[in-house]
């Protein structure tokens, strides 16, 4: 078994288990996994003043700012799922009918000057995708990826049982066990407030952080819906998560008011 | 005396204290804090039919809030107050109709019906004082530091070794429960090894007294002068190093500092701003800060362990990785290392990384408590001063000697001392031979 792990990546800790492969394998594996992880985090993360994230961010309320083409498809991609959730899920926080895609140039501009992209529901999951087509291009069965607890991926299985098994605790309430799920070959994400980092969840519509003592699991086959859905479920008001699960195809949702 | 209330003061500590004996460790622990031992609920009721009879030396603000706090302890009545200054030794009377007045402690010692005698004079005087008190068959209950100079705090000590009387230092924070349950839990490892201890007391006030007439400047005013003082050193920082002593279990080997007049530059002899390094033979420094013209530091009392970090003062604790024990895919490892499945905690709300922001408070103590700020010039309310106080006038009846309490206070003004003496002279310096007592571990 291989253990690969990041202290500090995207905001969070990483850590993979990789099963069943030689060790120079799953070494070269791991080597990929770094060097995807730490590109990724150069493009989206916004709090790196080199990241192109932030050239965009900086540049995008005057003029426009020419992409990337995987920083194009990334802003398509928002773009399905700022629509699949009727507006929701909006990675400028504000209002993302503000943002002017100019398809052929694929460049985009910010008609309200102050705006500006936020991944911070989308990028473990975007990852995680990532990573897990390099597992299977290399034929990896088994593995456990794991991107600081919140965004999992159990590909396979444990060595000694049939599915991986993860439990969730009670934030607010040490040791308290609040679910067993058995994962295969899905993605689990998570989502709420804890004590020490509360309110960090906007609802765009109406603008309200959320404050709640809530903590939210989606189970899914695509790790980047399940990071979309677990967002934007904290967020939304009754009548919008009705609409929404219409719009999803996951494998379970767990709800907490803790 | 009418103004004594109905509840005894430190019931409440005694009852914590009876707790504390009661738990796994609580014997051992209270075998570290042996001058905790008899403060239980069941001596007081040994005690309850009898009164110790107390006379109060030095009646200004500090006498004074003695005095309030002598109102709610049951078994000890004021029998005689004694100031050289009028308005004081007056306004204390007011307080203690019935008790005898005097400007002379002389004539205190040798009153017959005085037990116990509660020193809170200025520095200079505390040795004469005690040492005239022991010798008059008294009990003393002195104010902290212990005395002006090394070698009157030496003969202090010597002189207690060979004398059957009860002696108290005001270590106020050896009576205060937050910090007896925090020593306990760095003691039990909880923070892990301790590898640092950073103590601060700032203010914002220029510690000074107002002076009716300019010939009584320097009696009420006597923090501010040499002759009579220590400056923030022993005003101060003797409670904060006690406690890193305490703590640590051993005394710093050696002191460097640096301390000056910056900004209150009206005469006063003592420093107003002081920054000191003491050094234990382990490598484990105390940082020590005292500032009187800012105050956003406020004061602490702060032990830095390597899993954790203790502030003494506010009562709260924080651990470097919250997660004690092993974090999920830690666990996820080993349990496949034992060939075990089962689920393993590993799914949350994101883990964040370690910024000090991200720290969560823990309280030492679950009820409430009391914490100082550290601005009160006199004394704070529930600091542990009354409840000390109470233990002092128990043993007065009991004659029973509260273990270490003399001890840690040599040991922390003999530390206060060189802590000025390596200022005044700027250089190291080394805890001199001739003061160390077999107490001391370093």
């Amino acid at each position: 078994m291989f253990h690969g792990s990041l202290s500090r990546i995207m905001g969070t800790r990483f850590d993979v288990l990789i099963l069943g492969v030689e060790k120079e394998h799953s070494t070269n594996i791991w080597e990929s996994f770094q060097q995807e992880l730490e590109y990724l985090d150069h493009m989206l993360n916004r709090f790196d003043p080199n990241s192109e994230v932030s050239r965009i961010n900086h540049e995008a309320g005057t003029k426009p700012v020419p992409v990337s083409q995987e920083m194009w498809e990334i802003l398509q991609d928002c773009r399905n799922y700022y629509e699949k959730t009727f507006g929701l899920f909006d990675i400028t926080l504000t209002d993302f009918l503000q943002v002017v895609f100019n398809e052929e140039e694929h460049a985009v501009q910010f008609l309200q000057p102050n705006l500006s992209f936020d991944f911070g529901g989308y990028a473990k999951g975007y990852a995680m995708k990532k990573l897990l087509n390099i597992l299977k291009t290399n034929n990896v069965e088994n593995s456990f990826v794991d991107f600081g607890q919140s965004a999992i991926f159990a590909l396979g299985h444990h060595p000694y049982g049939d599915t991986w098994k993860v439990s969730i605790e009670n934030p607010f309430q040490k040791g308290q066990i609040l679910e067993e799920i058995a994962l295969r070959d899905s993605a689990l994400s998570t989502s709420g407030n804890t004590p020490n980092y509360s309110g960090h969840i906007i609802n765009p519509l109406n603008r309200r952080f959320n404050r709640e003592r809530r903590l939210i699991c989606v189970e899914s086959d695509n790790p980047v819906d399940a990071e979309v859905l677990t967002t934007v479920l904290i967020a939304a008001e009754p009548h919008q998560k009705e609409k929404l699960l219409t719009q999803f195809d996951t494998k379970q949702i767990l709800d907490f008011n803790l | 005396m009418s103004r004594k209330e109905e509840k005894q003061v430190d019931l409440s500590l005694r009852q914590f204290i009876k707790d504390l004996g009661g738990i796994t460790g609580g014997a051992a622990l209270l075998g570290t804090m042996p001058w905790l031992q008899s403060f239980t609920p069941d001596k007081l009721k040994e005690v309850a039919k009898e009164k110790s009879r107390i006379a109060i030396i030095g009646t200004g603000s500090r006498g004074q809030y003695h005095i309030h706090n002598m109102f709610s302890i049951q078994h000890a009545e004021i029998v005689a107050l004694c100031d050289t200054y009028a308005p004081n030794l007056e306004a204390a009377a007011a307080l203690v109709p019935t008790a005898k007045k005097y400007s002379d402690y002389r004539k205190v010692l040798e009153l017959p019906e005085v037990d116990g005698v509660v020193i809170a004079t200025p520095l200079n005087w505390h040795a004469p004082i005690l040492l005239d008190a022991l010798s008059a068959g008294k009990h003393v209950f002195c104010e902290k530091s212990m005395a002006y100079s090394m070698e009157e705090c030496k003969q202090i000590y010597d002189t207690y070794q060979t004398s059957d009387r009860v002696v108290y230092f005001c270590m106020q924070r050896m009576f205060d429960e937050k910090y007896i349950k925090g020593i306990q839990m760095i003691q039990s490892g909880l923070i892990g090894d301790v590898v640092g201890a950073r103590c601060y007391w700032y203010r914002n006030h220029d510690w000074r007294r107002p002076v009716p007439s300019p010939e009584l400047e320097r009696s009420i005013n006597w923090r501010l002068y040499r002759e009579s003082s220590g400056g923030l050193m022993t005003e101060l920082a003797t409670h904060q190093l006690e406690v890193c002593n305490w703590a640590t279990k051993r005394i710093p080997k050696s002191v460097m500092g640096m301390g000056d007049i910056v900004f209150w530059k009206d005469g006063r002899e003592v420093y107003d701003s002081v920054s000191l390094v003491y050094h234990y033979s382990n490598g484990v420094k105390i940082n020590y800060e005292s500032v009187i013209s800012n105050k956003f530091n406020g004061m602490e009392d702060q032990i830095l362990g390597h899993d954790g970090t203790m502030n003494l003062a506010t009562g709260m604790y924080y651990l470097e990785n919250e997660n004690i024990g092993k974090s999920g895919i830690e666990q996820l490892l080993s349990q496949i290392g034992d060939k075990v499945f089962t689920a393993v905690p590993l799914a949350g709300a994101s883990w964040r990384p370690e910024t000090k922001k991200e720290y969560t408070p823990f309280p030492i103590l679950a009820d409430n408590f009391n914490v100082s700020d550290g601005i009160s010039m006199i004394g704070a309310v529930n600091d542990g001063s009354d409840q000390m106080l109470s233990a002092f006038c128990q043993a007065c009846i009991t004659g029973e000697k509260g273990e270490n309490i003399v001890e840690e206070a040599y040991s922390s003004t003999l530390l206060c001392l060189l802590g000025n003496q390596a200022m005044d002279e700027q250089r190291k310096i080394d805890f001199p031979e001739e003061y160390k007592i077999p107490y001391m571990k370093f």
